[in-house]
């Protein structure tokens, strides 16, 4: 039989399976929203461990970083891990988020914001940035998996057909048991992801002579990529703080891995999830950034970043079985990142724009209906912009997968000023926390589209430094909320204090 | 300095580090034991001392 057959075959089996699991999350779903969106807050230590993994490591690590680490070297995986050694902050916002998540019965960090801030506009602005760069954000996962099935297959599987395989499944994950469904997947997709990733390794460093053989080659051929500055300018000190900036504070700038701060049922399941989650990110960056080095010793010469990890995967040295299972784990790395940001996008509207703003006397089952509606909405949205890259004259690998991850992950940074002055600083305000916010963004953009680089500083560092420099100088000569400051604070400080954190 | 100030400060150091090393000390060693080393055992130190501070949360249900 072809290898077309089979990749259709391993695309069946994975659907069957992620399916069969969303329906059996589902005979646990009760009523409401904090269920649906948080299941109701209760989740395991080793499920949210995974699911917190599989939300974080989408397809930009085998595609993404492979690729990266392909032409760029070993800056690759110090931004990679620049990102991991960024998750050391959890051990100040974890307990913070679960805290007042559970006192306060947040659904959304945006939620969080606008309480903390007595301000509607902070939720609602905060809500708008995730909106505006998660879409760009999800659309690169569905561009990874169509440009992933179309090259293992030969071109058999058009890269449309990849993305709406990719758009269909996150609709159904999320919406089938909303957080249940999107977390048991993500568990079972994080397992898939880090097995066939080690396997299909260890296939290229057998055939590279083992793991001392390859390091020698990698030395001998290309002991450039060993070092930064690379040859030929990358990973100069700009190019590595402005790609590594935004992704320092993904934990709490990305609300759908902030959003899972709320969702621990207990302390216990709130240190499995974190360690478990260090320990992993730790194992899958190794893996994604050698992965890289491996496709640039089988395959030098190649154009396009983006293209090392399926031109590897069509090498004979790996059995077509062997590819396809990886395939189906790089699709399931996109898909769990996809499904929790359309839960997310989703929970965000309803709670921070619709009942925030169009209708505060909403329903819970209102709400709920709303949320679920905007799912494939969502979706769709990011299918088009996925698509519409895709048909550019150029192709949409001329985008590149990790400039376009990055450039995402810079217009959330703007929030971070905010979220940090929510836990921190009695004396930031609401308004200093909205024009920091859309400043940052604004500036971000510009640059990002005019390619516009002052002193070489990449547009995430320069939005970053005008952000802070607004939030606090607007919040000086504002009026903060006091009252709400002190409470929120001071219940932390007393909590935290309880249960010895820092 | 509070605990959490120390480990703060102690983030601070880490990301300093993690300019420092490879661009100034690291920057002609083009090995594996260069940059490649460094980055992992610093990622590696990162996580185990986040690990020291999670540990000593206490697991009071609520």
């Amino acid at each position: 039989m072809s290898a077309t057959f089979w990749v259709w075959f391993g695309i069946a089996v994975y659907i069957a399976v992620g399916l069969g699991i969303a329906l059996m999350a589902r005979r646990q779903l009760g009523v409401g929203v904090s269920e649906f969106f948080l299941a109701n807050r209760r989740l395991g230590g080793f499920v949210s461990a995974l699911s917190y993994s599989a939300t974080t490591y989408s397809a930009f690590m085998m595609v993404g970083l492979a690729g990266l680490t392909y032409f760029t070297g070993v800056g690759a995986l110090g931004f990679e891990l620049t990102y991991l050694c960024g998750m050391f902050m959890m051990v100040f916002f974890l307990p913070r988020f679960w805290l007042v998540g559970k006192k306060y019965g947040y659904v959304s960090p945006m939620e969080l914001l606008s309480d903390r801030y007595q301000n509607r506009g902070v939720g609602a602005t905060t809500a708008i940035l995730a909106l505006v760069f998660l879409v760009p954000y999800g659309a690169v996962q569905l561009m990874g998996v169509g440009y992933l099935m179309s090259g293992v297959s030969g071109g058999a599987i058009p890269v449309v057909v990849g993305i709406i395989i990719a758009v269909v499944c996150a609709i159904a994950w999320s919406s089938i048991a909303g957080l249940r469904s999107v977390a048991w997947t993500d568990a079972f997709q994080a397992l898939v992801m880090i097995v066939t990733s080690a396997a299909v390794l260890g296939v290229v460093i057998a055939a590279l002579g083992g793991f001392g053989a390859f390091f020698s080659r990698l030395e001998a051929a290309s002991p450039g990529l060993l070092t930064v500055p690379t040859a030929g300018g990358a990973w100069n000190i700009n190019m590595f703080i402005g790609l590594a900036l935004p992704w320092l504070f993904f934990l709490i700038s990305n609300p759908q891995v902030s959003q899972r701060l709320f969702i621990p049922k207990s302390i216990t399941a709130m240190k499995q999830m974190l360690g478990g989650f260090l320990i992993f990110g730790f194992i899958y960056t190794l893996i994604s950034v050698l992965w890289g080095f491996g496709a640039h010793l089988l395959l030098p010469g190649l154009e396009n970043a983006d293209l090392a990890t399926p031109s590897l995967l069509a090498l004979p040295i790996i059995p077509t079985g062997l590819a396809i299972v990886v395939m189906i784990g790089i699709t399931a790395a996109a898909i769990s990142t996809i499904d929790s940001i359309l839960l997310t996008l989703s929970s965000v509207w309803a709670r921070d724009i619709h009942r925030g703003f169009i209708n505060p006397r909403v329903s819970e089952r209102g709400e709920l209906r709303v949320g679920q509606w905007v799912i494939p909405i969502m979706a769709i949205i990011a299918f088009l912009f996925a698509w519409w890259v895709t048909e550019q004259p150029q192709g949409g690998l001329n985008l590149m997968i990790a400039p376009l991850s990055s450039a995402a992950s810079a217009g959330l940074l703007m929030a971070v000023p905010a979220i940090f002055g929510a836990f921190f600083w009695k004396r930031a305000t609401a308004l200093g926390a909205m024009v920091s916010c859309i400043a940052g963004a604004v500036l971000v953009l510009i640059f990002q589209i005019t390619g516009w680089k002052p002193l070489g500083w990449w547009p995430g560092t320069w939005g970053f430094i005008v952000c802070i420099i607004l939030f606090v100088g607007v919040s000086l000569f504002t009026r903060p909320p006091r009252d709400k400051a002190e409470e929120f604070i001071g219940y932390l400080k007393e909590e935290l204090k309880k249960g010895n954190f820092i | 300095m509070t605990k959490s100030a120390w480990a703060w400060t102690w983030f601070a150091f880490l990301l300093a580090l993690d300019i420092a090393i490879p661009w100034f000390v690291l920057t002609r060693v083009e090995r594996l034991s260069g940059a490649f080393l460094f980055w992992t055992i610093w990622a590696a130190a990162a996580i185990i001392s986040a690990f020291i501070i999670l540990w000593k949360w206490r697991g009071v249900e609520r």
